[in-house]
């Protein structure tokens, strides 16, 4: 195999051959160890968290994935081919100049104008001194009531988009909540005040397309009404047609109220999880 | 039972439907039985040597060989099909290719296993690497073998981590990332080694000068078994996918490919294979005419000892070969499932009984004249030790198949979503 | 110089007493193997009964001692062995086997057409006591390896040592007989260097009853067989379609 070894022989035949085979060999090699290195690079940077998304989202079932055009009725249908990145999205601009023309229910829970919503359950409110306040929304806190267990980042700790804002347990379920927005973390809420980030933001905020990805006015009351929708036919029992009550009210803390629900899928469904 | 179904639900992707944990598990149990068959057998041959087997001094190769060079011929379709998505283009393929690699990389590993055991002395194989013969076949084979191996293994874990939990490890996940960009050149070797080891494994019995029946001519230092093997190994290899894909959707009851795959593979088998058939066909006529002639032996006396007649002759060339490469491409058959499937499984019966024909008929017949023809059968340890093999294929494919996304559907346009 | 051993075996001769079989199986300490078969025993030297195939009085029989050929030319096992553990010496011509380099994948001995190569299927084994009267000079070789005749290299060894010892160069040629020689009682065995043409046994090689076994194969065999049949002379091109094994 080397020059060395008893056997070796100086014929082209044997020099070609072992050629080709330690260039193989390099070739293999180089490729798992480009793999590692990219991988140990994208970790350090800010990379991470945007490729790990991206590939959950390729991940995340159709129901999931639907235009945020398409559900503000500007569009009669359209998947997101974009991660859900509007700021990136070559046709927001032609499609945000259509009309919209959503359609909702009422539907008992609160939700506020001033305030941008990410598809994972997540509100985000701009505040005067140039921070963003980040919480769970309605749906959300109804979902998961009180949790088992909370893991907030620390504080000066960094946040990407989509990636992760904080950990909660509940039930023996892992839940991850996304993050709308990246920055850094300035404070974070306790269980005395309500579960929340203060992030100092990394794009400036007055820009609108910082905020272009997230959900405002109007159409976050169609894009819950889709979700509560979807809540409806994953929460009900097995082989019984989905029911909407009118008026209803979310019950609190369904996730206790309903042990018995497929609640991976819930969760999973609800916070972006693939 | 509860929890534990609980906990398994986690691991399987939550758009996929599965059968419970409790039926997974009785699937798997005749499956493990055989596996355990197997690992008791072949764990005899390594205790107490090679006498466990039926194999003598006159067939030194036997039924692991054999089925060696058909699960390796079989397990072709992984490279070809990375051969054309990846280099050719041809993206219409890629919704078999994950399943493509994992049986590949079955093929394969269950392969080396039988050909450790097969050794006399498994302990020194790195002997081969230290001390290569560049003039030997089996050099070629083992050297590109165990490269080949390292490949299809680079191709799983990609697979394997885009697993519902251990995805959730940001490091797994970008390196499935990084990987999978690098698929393209993981590709590229794999079919430049296929194309050598594939190819080494029929110049192993083209080469042997003592042995007319399988002595062949050919071009350079390669013998034209070299070509024909290679041939043959990526038409089976499409038409043994498509068997397996079929399989799969039948036991899960799940539409898992578009009829459209399954044309296509078809076609590309079906052409190859009638490729093969015509160079065979010319191979056969020189090697008997001409290339056994020199070396004293007139062409019918191979074919004087039932039951391998000339009658093999016939169902290895025309049978299992123009048959199916035929119905493989003609419109009105190869349009219809139950045609396809079972032109499929022609083909690769064809490429079994080539592989027989030139391990086992090969040793058969005699060489020096006063040499009778004998024959042998394997022994249950040797029949085990491959039954062990299918159950850890099986094994492997179901778990494959219940926790990875081995046939995840398009899901919009992938393409489309830049990867940065 | 170096030399070309080979060897001419007159068929003429052969009775078929297996006496070389016994001493080549003494002298290189091959196993007892009461459990092995015919296919699956160890015998480097191997005498064959063919005939002329007649059952009246026109039927003839004889003995080929079958041994490694030691094939000069495109030597079939050193071309395939995967990791060299066959060559030929070039200072001998004999075809040299390590077993212990040998991985024993068996290939050699797909590839020899005279199936002279045999696998140590079991562990070596003797009868309690009998290993006292193994060789000295010759390994005892393992389970899961092949084997062959080697033309007792071990003798070659000895010889090599005694002529070093007297301070020569070359050793002395009666110093060298193996073993199947030297036990034959007819001297149908006759050993030799071939590259020497004073050599007789080199000049017997001449002669036109000699022949070797399936010729046309070109491997070039050093053993030569001898024999004014002509029914068996038929065995050299393999096509001896008249020679019918016992």
């Amino acid at each position: 195999m080397f020059p060395w070894v008893d056997g070796f022989h100086w014929t082209f035949g044997h020099i070609l051959f072992l050629s080709l085979f330690f260039a193989v060999v390099l070739v293999i090699t180089a490729t798992l160890i480009s793999a590692v290195n990219r991988t140990v690079k994208n970790l350090r940077t800010q990379s991470a968290a945007e490729l790990c998304w991206k590939s959950d989202f390729t991940e995340l079932p159709d129901t999931e994935r639907h235009c945020r055009h398409e559900i503000a009725g500007r569009v009669a249908s359209r998947m997101c081919d974009n991660a859900f990145d509007c700021r990136r999205c070559a046709k927001y601009a032609d499609f945000a100049a259509l009309p919209a023309a959503g359609m909702a229910h009422d539907l008992g829970l609160k939700y506020s104008n001033d305030r941008f919503y990410h598809r994972g359950h997540t509100w985000l409110q701009p505040n005067e001194d140039g921070t963003l306040t980040v919480g769970l929304d309605e749906l959300a806190e109804h979902l998961v009531g009180k949790p088992d267990s909370i893991r907030m980042p620390a504080i000066g700790e960094r946040i990407e988009t989509n990636g992760t804002a904080w950990r909660m347990t509940k039930n023996g379920n892992e839940i991850r909540v996304r993050a709308p927005i990246e920055g850094e973390v300035v404070e974070t809420g306790g269980p005395a005040s309500g579960w929340y980030l203060k992030i100092r933001p990394q794009l400036d905020p007055a820009d609108p397309v910082t905020l272009r990805h997230l959900l405002r006015g109007a159409e976050v009351r169609w894009w819950l009404s889709r979700e509560l929708e979807r809540l409806q036919l994953q929460l009900r029992t097995p082989n019984t047609a989905p029911s909407l009550a009118d008026g209803g009210v979310l019950v609190n803390d369904m996730m206790d109220a309903i042990p018995e629900a497929d609640w991976n899928n819930v969760l999973a469904s609800t916070f972006l999880e693939a | 039972m509860a929890s534990a179904a609980l906990a398994d639900r986690r691991w399987i992707a939550r758009s996929e439907e599965r059968s419970s944990l409790g039926r997974f598990l009785l699937w798997l149990a005749p499956w493990a039985l055989l596996l355990a068959a197997g690992v008791y057998a072949g764990g005899l041959c390594l205790w107490f040597g090679l006498n466990q087997t039926n194999m003598d001094n006159r067939f030194a190769f036997g039924l692991w060989i054999f089925l060696d060079l058909s699960i390796i011929a079989l397990g072709a379709g992984a490279f070809f099909t990375g051969f054309l998505v990846y280099i050719l283009k041809r993206a219409e393929l890629k919704p078999i290719l994950n399943t493509a690699v994992v049986v590949g990389f079955i093929c394969y590993s269950g392969a080396v296993t039988i050909l450790g055991i097969d050794v006399g002395q498994p302990l020194r194989s790195w002997f081969t690497f230290w001390h290569p013969n560049t003039h030997s076949m089996l050099t070629e084979v083992t050297f590109c073998i165990t490269c080949y191996l390292a490949v299809l293994s680079l191709e799983y874990v990609p697979i394997l981590l885009r697993n519902r939990e251990l995805r959730k490890l940001p490091s797994f996940l970008i390196f499935e990332h990084q990987l999978h960009k690098l698929v393209p050149v993981l590709a590229a070797v794999g079919t430049f080694l296929s194309f050598f080891h594939q190819g080494s494994l029929g110049g192993l019995y083209g080469v042997l000068r003592g042995r007319p029946f399988a002595f062949r001519e050919g071009f350079l230092i390669w013998p034209s078994t070299f070509f024909l093997f290679i041939l043959s190994a990526i038409a089976a290899g499409p038409s043994f996918l498509m068997l397996i894909t079929a399989a799969v959707e039948k036991v899960t009851g799940k539409h898992l490919v578009a009829e459209d795959v399954y044309r296509r593979l078809g076609l590309i088998s079906g052409t190859l294979l009638g490729v093969y058939v015509a160079a065979k066909s010319i191979d056969t006529l020189i090697w008997l005419n001409v290339t056994s002639a020199a070396a004293g032996v007139a062409p019918w006396r191979y074919y004087e000892y039932k039951p391998f007649g000339t009658p093999l002759l016939f169902i290895e060339i025309v049978l299992l070969g123009l048959l199916p490469a035929f119905l493989l491409t003609f419109r009105k058959t190869a349009s219809r499932r139950g045609w396809l499937l079972s032109a499929a499984a022609l083909a690769c019966g064809g490429v079994l009984i080539n592989r027989f024909v030139m391990t086992v008929q090969t040793l058969a017949l005699p060489t020096l004249p006063f040499d009778e023809f004998l024959t042998y059968t394997p022994s249950w340890q040797e029949v085990a030790s491959f039954g062990g093999v299918i159950g850890y294929g099986v094994i492997l494919y179901s778990l494959s198949y219940r926790y990875l996304p081995l046939f995840a559907k398009p899901k919009g346009d992938q393409s489309h979503v830049s990867l940065g | 110089m170096s030399a070309r051993y080979g060897m001419v075996i007159d068929l003429d001769r052969c009775t078929g007493c297996g006496s070389c079989m016994v001493a080549c199986a003494s002298e290189n300490n091959v196993p007892s193997l009461p459990q092995a078969s015919d296919r699956t025993g160890l015998t480097p030297m191997l005498v064959r009964r063919i005939s002329n195939g007649k059952q009246d009085e026109s039927r003839r029989e004889a003995f080929v001692p079958i041994l490694c050929m030691q094939c000069e030319h495109e030597t079939p096992c050193v071309s395939v062995c995967p990791q060299q553990a066959v060559e030929v010496d070039k200072a001998t011509g004999i075809v040299m086997q390590m077993p212990q380099r040998c991985l024993g994948c068996r290939y050699c001995m797909t590839a020899c057409p005279y199936h002279a190569r045999y696998f140590n299927w079991w562990d070596p084994a003797w009868p309690a006591g009998m290993e006292k009267s193994l060789s000295p000079g010759v390994a005892v070789r393992m389970r899961g390896v092949v084997e062959k005749c080697n033309l007792c290299h071990g003798r070659l060894h000895s010889a090599q040592e005694k002529a070093a010892g007297a301070g020569k160069r070359e050793i002395d040629p009666a110093d060298y007989v193996p073993a199947c020689v030297e036990a034959c009682p007819t001297g149908a065995i006759r050993f030799g260097n071939l590259a020497d043409d004073n050599d007789p046994v080199s000049q017997e090689t001449h002669s036109p009853e000699a022949f070797r076994l399936l010729a046309r194969i070109g491997t070039e065999p050093k053993v030569f067989y001898k024999s004014k049949e002509p029914w068996v002379r038929a065995l050299a091109d393999g096509s001896g379609a008249e020679v019918k094994r016992g």
